[in-house]
């Protein structure tokens, strides 16, 4: 196993001696950045962030629209979303990038660079000849010196791994590596004043110029597959920052009874039908928690197919909460798909909580400690509902108040 | 914090959310006064109140330097004479004609108020609007620094108050002091502060203040915050567990030091060691010495055979 794991890392791309033996006319046109998924067959892109990936069953399938629930002051949403973006640029699929609020190409120049193998391979061969240099002042180890001449591997979070990378939030992607890379915007303040104002069905002017846009691009770069000369396919990565909010002239964030009220819902409809029909992914960030009337919620829930929704300490009352201190915010899945299927693999576990670090965005169970103060026996009501509230955070909370069902 | 605020750390939106227990207009009139010192050319878009009223109890200097586009006397222009700022104009081609009327460089626009505007225009057109200010002014060749609006909290539904505070870059929620407080150090009020800054941070403050003549203001500690304490934090503190123990559980320094020097029962020296680790690559050998009592017989190596 030993002499494995060294020849192992010896080799350039830190796979394994073993080549697996398939005939040359069966191989498969793999696209860079997507493997096949063991459970359902579908072809899986990684969401950007490898933790979330693990929640969602191995990662976000090619057609399919995974919508995040945005958080009260917006910072965690805008930061899966540059992940999904930065995923993209490093896998070299092409990238649409829609928004009402910032300029797509500031969006892509402030994206996270990756944590690349090669690089920190070098930093460890630095190690190791520092490490060799100096073996006399080393202390050997005393009961495991079977151990002491094999060399050191370093446990990190840059393993190496095509599908799914890691990135350094202090550091931007290089200008290069995004220049190489064609991708596509969307700024809408720009497309109105192009052209004058239109509405049609149901819709409000904005989101039709939105699908326009994205359809005319999957037509002309040949995601639906209208090129089959093209030898080497591709992928779309769609990401569209805060729809629904009142700067894509939708006010279903200001008002209990919205004059539009089906145009988010529409527009979801009309979008998961392009996606469907061609090899791409979307990502889409919502303004949840404005949304007054929560039946538009559950209607744009059930026409996506992976929902998210984020919940963030800061500024709320669990900031100083000593259960949360370690974390920064809350996970809540609420969907995810069923493709070709009957059932979804949904994880046993609903309390999920995230940290961020400069490197690292882990998702992990929550713990809840017991309870072991002396009024457990005889809790309040108003305790009962905070209780109900940490154990069950599904999205019962989110629309219920402190008020408690009172026979 | 508020003090900074009104010298202007934020650009953006800066959103000044007043009640029916509390104005803020002297608030605004405070970022207005202390633009004008900066040396800012500022636009105030007036609708609440008359033109003399809100010029009253700034420095004559200061009120003199005040660009002043009047919306209160003939919003929907049914006099039919121009010169005023009809609710119509109030869209980014309106505002920004109005704002090259004045002087090029840094520029501040003051809206009194934005609920005036939410109430008679559209309101995601009027969120978009505000949102386009900057860019549209910029490729005018003025820049906007920052947007300070005053809303009236009172007026608007919640949902309509949260989707301007996500829009806004700073938000100061202007309430009156409790009463302890005002009787005792002269400060009127209470604002709390929201701040995003640019790195994705958010800062939440409070602070007392009070607004002296001339608009200047003059800002007060925050307030102590009188939290009982906590009786949990006592009863699961570290209990020192050997404390109480009938044996001894410690090591002085020359026990540990014995401990250490004794051999493990692995712990080869150091030849024997370097040689079994050395020979690790080769092939196994085995090495036999025959004994006394043992015979040999390559023919016969069980010696069961009766020959």
């Amino acid at each position: 196993m030993a002499a494995l794991a060294t020849g192992g890392a010896t080799s350039s791309d830190g796979a394994t001696s073993f080549q697996r033996k398939v005939p040359a006319n069966s191989r498969l046109a793999t696209i860079a950045g997507t493997r096949p998924s063991v459970r359902h067959g579908q072809l899986l892109l990684s969401s950007g962030l490898p933790s979330l990936d693990c929640v969602l069953g191995g990662g976000l399938a090619v057609g399919t629209l995974l919508l995040i629930g945005e958080d009260k002051y917006n910072i965690y949403s805008s930061l899966l979303f540059k992940y999904f973006l930065a995923e993209g640029i490093v896998c070299g699929h092409n990238l649409f990038v829609a928004s009402a609020k910032e300029d797509p190409a500031d969006i892509l120049k402030e994206l996270p660079a990756p944590i690349l193998d090669d690089v920190h391979k070098k930093q460890l061969d630095e190690e190791e000849s520092a490490v060799i240099s100096k073996q006399e002042s080393r202390e050997s180890m005393k009961i495991a010196w079977r151990y002491q001449n094999l060399p050191k591997m370093e446990v990190s979070p840059a393993v190496s791994a095509r599908f799914g990378h890691y990135y350094d939030l202090s550091k931007t992607l290089s200008p290069e590596l995004l220049q190489s890379r064609k991708w596509h915007r969307f700024f809408l303040p720009e497309e109105l004043s192009l052209q004058s104002e239109i509405k049609t069905c149901n819709m409000t002017c904005g989101y039709t110029r939105l699908l326009q846009s994205i359809q005319r691009i999957i037509c002309q770069e040949g995601f639906d597959g209208s090129y089959p000369q093209k030898k080497q396919k591709n992928i779309l990565r769609i990401g569209i920052q805060s729809l629904g909010s009142v700067l894509w002239g939708d006010d279903i964030c200001c008002t209990d009874n919205p004059e539009y009220i089906h145009s988010l819902t529409t527009f979801l409809y009309v979008l998961r039908g392009l996606l469907r029909m061609s090899l791409s992914a979307c990502i889409i960030t919502v303004p949840s928690h404005l949304i007054q009337n929560k039946a538009i919620m559950e209607r744009v829930t059930n026409l996506s197919d992976t929902v998210v929704g984020l919940e963030s300490f800061i500024g709320s009352e669990r900031e100083t909460n000593p259960l949360y201190k370690d974390y920064h915010g809350l996970i809540h899945v609420h969907q995810i798909p069923q493709l070709n299927s009957l059932i979804c693999d949904v994880s046993g576990t609903k309390d999920l909580a995230f940290r961020l670090k400069r490197k690292l965005f882990s998702i992990e169970r929550l713990h809840l400690p017991p309870d072991l103060s002396d009024t457990v026996s005889r809790s309040s009501k108003q305790d009962l509902a905070e209780s109900t509230k940490l154990l069950s955070s599904g999205c019962g909370a989110m629309a219920t108040g402190k008020k408690h069902l009172d026979f | 914090m508020l003090g900074e605020l009104v010298a202007g750390a934020a650009g953006g939106l800066v959103l000044i959310q007043d009640t029916v227990d509390c104005e803020g207009r002297s608030l605004l009139k405070t970022f207005v006064a202390a633009s004008v010192r900066r040396g800012e050319s500022v636009h105030v878009f007036g609708f609440e109140i008359p033109e003399e009223e809100f010029r009253a109890g700034f420095d004559p200097d200061v009120a003199a330097q005040l660009l002043y586009q009047d919306g209160f006397t003939d919003p929907l222009c049914w006099n039919g004479k121009t010169g005023g700022f009809r609710v119509e104009e109030f869209s980014v081609l309106g505002v920004v004609t109005r704002l090259q009327r004045g002087p090029v460089g840094s520029a501040t626009i003051i809206l009194d108020s934005l609920s005036w505007l939410l109430l008679r225009r559209p309101v995601p057109a009027l969120c978009q609007t505000l949102a386009q200010i900057p860019r549209a002014a910029a490729n005018a060749g003025l820049r906007v620094t920052r947007i300070v609006v005053l809303l009236h909290g009172d007026l608007h539904p919640l949902g309509l108050v949260d989707t301007l505070h996500s829009l806004a870059r700073a938000v100061v929620w202007v309430g009156p002091a409790p009463e302890g407080m005002r009787s005792k150090e002269d400060a009127h009020q209470l604002a709390s502060m929201l701040q995003r800054k640019g790195s994705g941070k958010v800062v939440k403050k409070e602070e007392y203040f009070s607004i002296l003549t001339g608009f200047t203001l003059k800002a007060f500690g925050e307030p102590t915050r009188n939290t009982p304490p906590d009786e949990d934090a006592d009863s699961h503190s570290a209990v020192d567990t050997a404390a109480y123990l009938t044996f001894n559980l410690q090591l002085s320094d020359t026990e540990r030091q014995a401990r250490d020097r004794v051999p493990l029962p692995f712990h080869f020296s150091a030849q024997k060691k370097s040689s079994l680790l050395e020979a690790s690559a080769g092939t196994g050998k085995i090495y036999y010495e025959p004994d006394a009592t043992d015979d040999l017989d390559e023919e016969d190596p069980d010696d069961d055979l009766d020959v």
